[in-house]
């Protein structure tokens, strides 16, 4: 069963097509990545996945349910994560408090009292190293810190699926190998497929997926296995020119 | 369970300090009536802060609700006191009809006003006490400009030294109890999947949506709280206490701009802060009634617009940030 | 009979929306360029009320001569309040904001009880009047709408056609574009709110010929809510949907009022006072961006 289906799905902004026509197909613990010069929709399509505004033509399937309409706050519960490209911590809550935010509202809603959400809190701050800073306002953090916050924050949701909004972005090149191994762990430990937007860390491409969608103006070029589609001469265009 | 219990240990300065005026006004002579006061200004600060503090939104027409309470008690009385055998209980049936009317502005307001964003929620908000006040005059209904005086009525169905009691000791009981009760549901709030819901929404909106957060769901539930422990507060400050209302008397803006002042003064979003707000606010303008009256909003106004620029966080919030890391931080919150 | 007194009614609602969409002009703009909604807006009202009283009946001065004093103190007002608080809250979340042009209304409601008393005030500008075939109406009132018409083809010129006004629509569209096209944003801000200070100011002496005998520190509550209502209807960041809209707002005003009139056991006035917040609250209802333009 596929977690995640996009029909056809095209987002236009005024006269900007800015998803045109894109399908794709994620499995369940599926490792992707979605690459693409500024400007290719990468970051409206993940708007569209959760829901921060419908698309205007196409659909959105999860785990076989249509949830093209769904407003953004039922699409968390049903296991969808993200994390964004500039962090977005609530900044005068503590780290801990943040995380256990994504546990409140996530997969988990409903399940867990405050104080059991605070203890996953607890696990998953430590898991990005953070245990130091978890009473300390989310506000005070360094970006990189923010950024680890955010992902703790959205895989104490335990999602099924995870949006990363270039994750890596600015990141020195240990980290980033540091970041991937961390994914590919948590992707093995919790099972979640996770979705990783980069606009062209090919070390983060390389390492990290199995899968590789370019986009480009807003359609989708490519959708294959890594090493075919970082080899392919359209790659070089879509971010050089012809030469 | 064990975690629970110091979750409220905020609460206890709150309920000391309405214990400690509580006691003042009942055994010294003369005084109940300026305690009875700081205990309205604490209570409305609690009330109003229960929604502002947490959503960062400002309701500019929160005395709607005072005054609709207000008239639920005068149209409880007014209306059913012939019924035989009913005595007291005709106070039960104000304090439903107070509810029931802050509950239904509340509804109304928060299915139109609520989806929108900060300036809309405003705007749409401030107009309410005016055009309500005008309907009720312009309609004739609830007694129209000339209102409802309800002392006779409530004379009538307790009998004389029961009305007099309910109103010169037991309406202004009731607001400390009120008080307590809003300072209660605050903590339980803010310490609930409620608190941490409208934290995420007073910092990012959009980014608790996708968190999973339903924004107006939870933006509601403290919208009708405050609501309602407001019209608690008209029902039995201004309605019990004084068996009169009149339009022109209680939809007025000036009660807003008092729960501003309280909130901010003393810190809005938290506990202690109203409380703070409360009493200072209160003595000031029952010592200013004596030497300047009617001056306190002109001396008010400009330390509010200071407090914004300079000090968002109120005197409990400085008082926060020098107890960082003390034990001390566990009940001032 | 019902008609001519409609149609009589609906001239003067006419003549008093030109004035109701100049006070909201000022509105629109301070929100376009700042993203502050003015909450003390009615009270600015109310000082240009007090300017044309004092200024008339202490000095003997015309309220048309009264206009440009007011749009000077107006924007004295707006520079001063602009460089003392609203400055400092830019950055600030939008409550902040929004409570601090609240308090600036109270405090001018309280400097006006110092100075002027609580008791309502009104003075008599005789200019004779003009008669029409469906009803009477005198000068001052085709003054004041005159006035405000001029006033509003100004600022339309003034935006489109001279470097300031462009620099002004430039931050309204972008600031962050105008700033890195050399545009002087805080500067810019500044202006803005002062002019939108002193168009509100200059509403309030326009607003005098209308009203005889209503001018009162605490008029300006009233006025506040009808701004904000002609502003959802006209878009909040559009200063000519303001305009237009206060036109439409002045026409259903008095003709609401001669409906209401002709049904028994009510009192029109007041009802009337409430209409602008049952409008409010179904503008909101359906369209809560407004009719023009829209954020």
């Amino acid at each position: 069963m596929v977690l995640l289906k996009l029909e056809n799905i095209t987002k236009r902004f005024g006269g900007l097509i800015a998803v045109n026509d894109v399908s794709l197909e994620i499995e369940h613990g599926e490792l992707m990545a979605i690459v693409g010069p500024n400007g290719a929709g990468k970051t409206t399509l993940f708007n569209v996945i959760n829901g921060v505004y419908p698309p205007d033509e196409g659909r959105v399937i999860f785990n076989e349910r249509d949830i093209t309409r769904l407003p953004a706050y039922r699409r968390a519960p049903l296991g969808i994560g993200r994390t964004f490209q500039i962090p977005r911590p609530f900044s005068s809550a503590s780290v801990q408090e943040n995380v256990a935010v994504g546990a409140m509202f996530g997969t988990l809603a409903g399940k867990v009292s405050v104080d059991g959400c605070l203890e996953i809190a607890e696990r998953y701050t430590e898991l990005v190293g953070l245990e130091a800073h978890k009473n300390k306002e989310a506000g005070s953090l360094t970006p990189v810190e923010k950024k680890m916050m955010e992902i703790a924050r959205a895989l104490a949701m335990k999602p099924k699926l995870l949006l990363m909004d270039e994750a890596m972005a600015g990141m020195h090149p240990k980290d980033i190998d540091e970041m991937v191994r961390f994914l590919k762990k948590i992707k093995k430990e919790e099972n979640i497929a996770i979705v990783s937007m980069v606009e062209h860390i090919m070390r983060a491409v390389a390492g990290f997926a199995n899968r590789v969608v370019v986009m480009h103006q807003g359609a989708k070029l490519i959708d294959a296995p890594t090493e075919q589609a970082l080899s392919d001469p359209r790659v070089v265009e879509v971010y050089l020119g012809r030469p | 369970m064990k975690r629970t219990i110091p979750k409220y240990y905020p609460l206890i300065p709150v309920f000391a300090a309405y214990l400690i005026m509580f006691i003042i006004g009942f055994t010294m002579p003369g005084m109940w009536q300026m305690v009875a006061l700081l205990a309205f200004y604490c209570a409305l600060g609690q009330s109003w802060n229960i929604f502002m503090g947490m959503t960062g939104y400002v309701d500019f027409g929160y005395v709607t609700f005072i005054a609709l309470g207000t008239y639920g008690m005068a149209l409880g009385v007014q209306y059913f006191y012939q019924i035989e055998g009913l005595g007291i209980g005709i106070i039960f049936i104000g304090i439903f009809l107070a509810l029931f009317l802050a509950s239904l502005s509340a509804i109304l307001e928060a299915a139109i006003a609520l989806r929108l964003r900060g300036a809309y929620f405003a705007i749409a908000c401030i107009g309410i006490n005016e055009g309500l006040r005008y309907f009720i005059e312009g309609a004739k209904i609830w007694g129209g400009s000339e209102g409802i005086i309800f002392s006779g009525a409530l004379t009538e169905a307790v009998g004389r030294e029961v009305a007099n009691q309910l109103t010169t000791f037991w309406a202004d009981f009731a607001v400390f109890i009120i008080a307590a009760l809003a300072a209660f549901l605050n903590v339980h709030y803010m310490r609930s999947k409620i608190g941490y819901a409208l934290t995420a929404v007073r910092e990012d909106e959009d980014a608790a949506k996708v968190m999973g957060i339903n924004t107006f769901k939870y933006k509601t539930i403290a919208f009708l709280t405050s609501g309602l422990l407001g019209g608690l507060v008209g029902a039995m400050a201004w309605g019990l206490k004084l068996t009169h209302v009149f339009p022109g008397d209680v939809f007025v803006i000036h009660y807003t701009v008092e729960c501003i002042v309280v909130v901010l003064l003393g810190g809005a979003g938290t506990l202690l802060g109203p409380v703070v707000g409360g009493l200072i606010y209160g003595l000031s303008k029952y010592w200013l009634a004596v030497i300047l009256p009617g001056f306190q909003l002109l001396i008010f106004a400009p330390i509010i617009i200071a407090i914004i620029v300079a000090f968002p966080g109120g005197i409990i919030g400085l008082v926060k940030q020098r107890i960082k890391g003390t034990p001390l931080e566990r009940y001032i919150v | 009979m019902i008609l001519k007194l409609l149609a009589g009614n609906l001239t003067h609602g006419l003549l008093l929306g030109g004035v109701y969409g100049l006070a909201t002009m000022g509105l629109s703009l301070i929100f376009g360029v700042m993203n502050v909604v003015n909450v003390g807006h009615g009270a600015f009202i109310m000082v240009g009320a007090f300017v044309a009283l004092t200024m008339f009946t202490t000095l003997g001065i015309s309220p048309v001569a009264a206009i440009p004093v007011a749009l000077i103190i107006g924007m004295a007002l707006g520079f001063f309040f602009f460089y003392t608080v609203m400055r400092r809250l830019i950055r600030a979340p939008e409550l902040a904001s929004l409570l601090a042009t609240f308090a600036i209304g109270i405090l001018l409601q309280e400097i006006a009880k110092l100075i002027f008393g609580a008791d309502f005030w009104g003075y008599n500008w005789r200019v004779g009047k003009i008669s029409l075939p469906i009803t009477t109406i005198p000068m001052s009132k085709v003054y004041a709408f005159i006035g405000s018409i001029l006033i509003a083809l100004f600022l339309y010129f003034w935006f489109s056609k001279t470097r300031v006004g462009t620099a002004v629509r430039s931050v309204v569209e972008d600031s962050e574009g105008a700033r890195v096209c050399g545009v002087n944003v805080g500067w810019i801000y500044a202006l803005s709110f002062a002019i939108g200070i002193g168009l509100t100011v200059m509403s309030g002496v326009l607003l005098t010929m209308f009203i005889p005998v209503g001018i009162n520190p605490y008029m300006g509550g009233a006025y506040t809510l009808k701004a904000f209502v002609i502003a959802v209807l006209g878009g909040l960041t559009s200063p000519y949907g303001a305009f237009f809209a206060g036109l439409i707002f002045g026409l259903i005003e008095n003709g609401a009022y001669v409906f209401f009139a002709q049904i028994p056991g009510v009192a029109p006035f007041p009802l009337t006072v409430s209409l602008a917040f049952w409008m409010l609250f179904f503008l909101l209802l359906i369209k809560p961006t407004g009719l023009l333009g829209g954020k």
